[in-house]
């Protein structure tokens, strides 16, 4: 055990010391306060671009005064009023009415001079519909208005249209009011204090999810790498040789991960501080609550569940890969060799991410228990989908079992690997040196 | 009790016979010598000594005792390819591979420090392996290999890549190790090292023991066939003596190859006769000429 706990000191405080360690963790602590506080900063920009509504041109004509009847222009003064009654802080757009002389033709002449003045950034032609009786609206400017615009004109023309129509006050507030419609997601087969999760509580758990699935994958693909490429360089500059006959070979492997393992864990814990804290920044608070995102709607299983996937994940991963490396005698071979576990885990990562809206597809639940997939995909179904707390548990087994018996497995091969240079063994050279060796 | 004791180890490779049948036997303050061409199953031998690998058959014997992890510890081993961490400084790895051996931090440090100021490079402390050239490599390894004073080392290649001060410096080391009462297994190309440090050899080919014994006894199983003559004038005529084989002339002497040691002494009265001889010598088979005698020969 003293072995385990110096191999683990050495790896863990040589990789904290590293330039390599420094470096990536202060860049992903940067990126990760720019994402958080993204929200905040998009809204300084906000409003400071788009506060003052655009300006939009209708014109009004003399054809159209004699008229008792509903006329473009009466339309336009409809909208017009209809955008000034919003609150200023609301308003999108503003009408302006333009003098459009006699008929259609200097209409549209006057609106266009009324552009290139500057005084409107668009305007609005309304021509009689046969299809609906009512005007279809045209809507030009130099530049592409973004569809909001064109969106809000919709809406107007929609409202106003009631009052080519006639309808009362209250007839209209009727017609208009929003309808409210909740989501508000179940179990079935209902636990009674499963109280259903909301839309908000959804929306953060699947981010939650996607941050579990990230984070896993981000931890195998990156810790993988640098332990198979370690046990290489071991093998390759033959100090392996010296390390195997001071300590065994499974307190060497295990000592190794683990000490990986701790580097992780304070790398992610850095990365959670970091988190934290930009969370805690009052402008960050306000931002995140206006897009409904708050951290106390994070379910506590999920948390719970995806903490033990995640160590088992990586656990499972992270011998395979010292297994691989000990086969390996040169580090430009690396590469290569642990390509198959990079897709593995490729892909339950995907399996994870593309399955985030629909967590209950029989693939998913397949997949949720097959060791290397059972990390992503279990996390997703507890994240988001419905799943019996036995379900998970016998997940977890499955994983517990497979961690041992690839361990085993990858300290078998580690113990014959890090003997045999040369060529990259066939699993059947392999077979064969392991009997030679005895091991 | 002896410290190591290998007996009949056999080792097989799948097809291939690695090692057949060695045996040997390293006493306290001793240095054995293992040599062979290369492959021809030294790397093996000592593997199994290390207990790296099991032998198919035979046994080795630690103090009477098998093979059990706790004596691990006593061994020291110097790899014939060099290992160190080249990223990592000299006083972390070493204090690191010590403590694997079961010291304490503090005594790792103590010893590795002596060492360096034995060595005369106490400034390579806090040095990175690579920033080292390959020579002092060479001795951080050395240390690596004997800071926790073990009392079994296993040292292949020892001296390769080392200044011939160097050289002096690690062999009189090693001797010092040896008087404190160390066992050495130790295996060199460099005969002339052997012949200084080693009381038994063996000689492998193609993993089989094909000399084995004392340095002594093997070189008087083999006939004196050399002799070194110089004298202040010429000499002519030695090559139409009876029993001379060849001669080599060399700036000050002559080398002659002869049949048997009787005719030494004809050659002897010949050289008299015609000057007066300043040194006349039959000399001892050097390991060199034994060596390449016994592989050689078998290589036919």
């Amino acid at each position: 055990m003293n072995e385990f706990w110096t191999v683990t000191g050495f790896t863990f405080r040589n990789k904290v010391k590293g330039k390599a360690f420094l470096i990536t963790t202060l860049i992903l602590v940067l990126i990760l306060s720019l994402a958080i506080n993204l929200p905040y900063i998009i809204s300084l920009f906000k409003s400071g671009g788009s506060d003052s509504p655009k300006t939009i041109g209708y014109a009004s004509m003399q054809s159209d005064l004699a008229q008792s009847s509903v006329t473009p222009t009466l339309v336009g003064d409809w909208v017009k009023e209809y955008f000034d009654s919003q609150p200023a802080g609301q308003r999108k757009l503003k009408l302006e009415k333009i003098d459009g002389g006699a008929n259609a033709a200097s209409a549209e002449a006057a609106l266009k001079k009324a552009l290139t003045d500057g005084k409107i950034s668009g305007y609005m032609l309304l021509e009689p519909s046969k299809e609906t009786g009512f005007y279809s609206a045209l809507f030009k400017s130099e530049k592409m208005l973004d569809n909001s615009a064109v969106d809000e004109l919709k809406t107007a023309l929609q409202i106003v249209k009631a009052n080519a129509a006639g309808l009362t006050a209250e007839q209209k507030t009727l017609l208009y009011a929003p309808v409210d419609v909740k989501a508000l997601q179940i179990s079935a087969d209902g636990t009674a204090e499963d109280a259903g999760r909301t839309a908000s509580q959804q929306g953060v758990n699947m981010g939650m999810v996607y941050a579990v699935l990230f984070l896993l994958f981000m931890s195998i693909m990156a810790t993988g790498q640098v332990i198979a490429s370690e046990v290489t360089t071991e093998k390759s500059s033959r100090i392996m040789e010296v390390l195997i006959t001071s300590v065994s070979p499974l307190n060497s492997m295990f000592g190794k991960i683990f000490g990986m393992f701790l580097v992780g864990l304070l790398q992610i814990a850095i990365y959670v501080a970091a988190v934290l804290i930009n969370i805690q920044i009052p402008t960050n608070r306000e931002a995140l609550g206006n897009l409904d995102i708050h951290l106390s709607d994070v379910s506590p299983d999920l948390l719970i569940f995806a903490l033990l996937f995640y160590l088992t994940g990586y656990f499972l991963f992270a011998t395979l890969y010292a297994a691989v490396g000990s086969l390996v005698s040169r580090t430009e071979d690396l590469g290569q060799a642990v390509m198959p576990l990079t897709f593995v885990s490729l892909a339950g990562f995907y399996l994870g991410i593309f399955n985030l809206a629909n967590p209950d597809s029989m693939l998913v639940k397949v997949t949720s228990f097959i060791p290397f997939f059972s990390p992503y995909v279990m996390v997703l179904r507890v994240g988001v989908g419905h799943v019996a707390t036995w379900e998970v548990l016998v997940s977890l087994g499955i994983m517990l079992v497979s961690i041992y018996v690839f361990g085993w497995l990858s300290a078998k091969i580690y113990r014959t690997g890090v003997l045999l240079y040369g060529k990259r063994p066939s699993i059947k050279e392999l077979r064969k040196a392991m009997k030679a060796y005895k091991i | 009790m002896k410290p190591l004791i290998v007996e009949r180890v056999v080792k097989q490779y799948a097809d291939k016979t690695a090692v057949n049948g060695i045996s040997l036997e390293v006493d306290r303050g001793e240095i054995y010598g293992l040599l062979g061409a290369n492959g021809a199953g030294k790397t093996t031998t000592m593997r199994m000594v290390l207990g790296l690998i099991f032998p198919d058959e035979g046994r080795i014997l630690y103090n009477g005792k098998p093979y059990t992890k706790q004596q691990l510890r006593d061994i020291g081993y110097l790899p014939e390819e060099r290992g160190l961490y080249p990223k990592v400084k000299v006083s972390e790895q070493l204090v690191y591979l010590a403590r694997l051996k079961g010291m304490s931090a503090a005594d790792a440090d103590k010893s590795l420090k002596t060492w360096l100021e034995r060595f005369g490079v106490p400034e390579y402390y806090d040095k990175r392996v690579e920033e080292l050239s390959k020579g002092n490599q060479q001795k951080i390894q050395f240390i690596a290999t004997i800071i926790h004073r073990p009392k079994l080392m296993i040292l292949d290649e020892a001296f390769s890549g080392l200044d011939p001060v160097n050289v002096e410096l690690l062999k009189s080391t090693v001797k010092e190790l040896r008087d404190q009462g160390a066992s050495i297994l130790f295996s060199t190309h460099r005969m002339e090292h052997v012949e200084e440090l080693c009381r038994n050899i063996t000689i492998l080919h193609r993993s089989n023991e094909v000399l084995k014994g004392s340095l002594k006894e093997i070189k008087n199983r083999f006939p004196k066939e050399r002799v070194m003559l110089a004298a202040d004038g010429e000499v002519s005529g030695l090559e139409e003596l009876p029993g001379v084989l060849g001669v080599k002339r060399h700036e000050h002497a002559y080398e002659l190859r002869i049949a048997d040691e009787a005719s030494g002494r004809a050659v002897l009265r010949h050289a008299m006769q015609q000057s007066d001889v300043t040194r006349f010598e039959i000399m001892e088979p050097t390991l060199n000429e034994i060596f390449i005698k016994t592989v050689g020969e078998k290589h036919e």
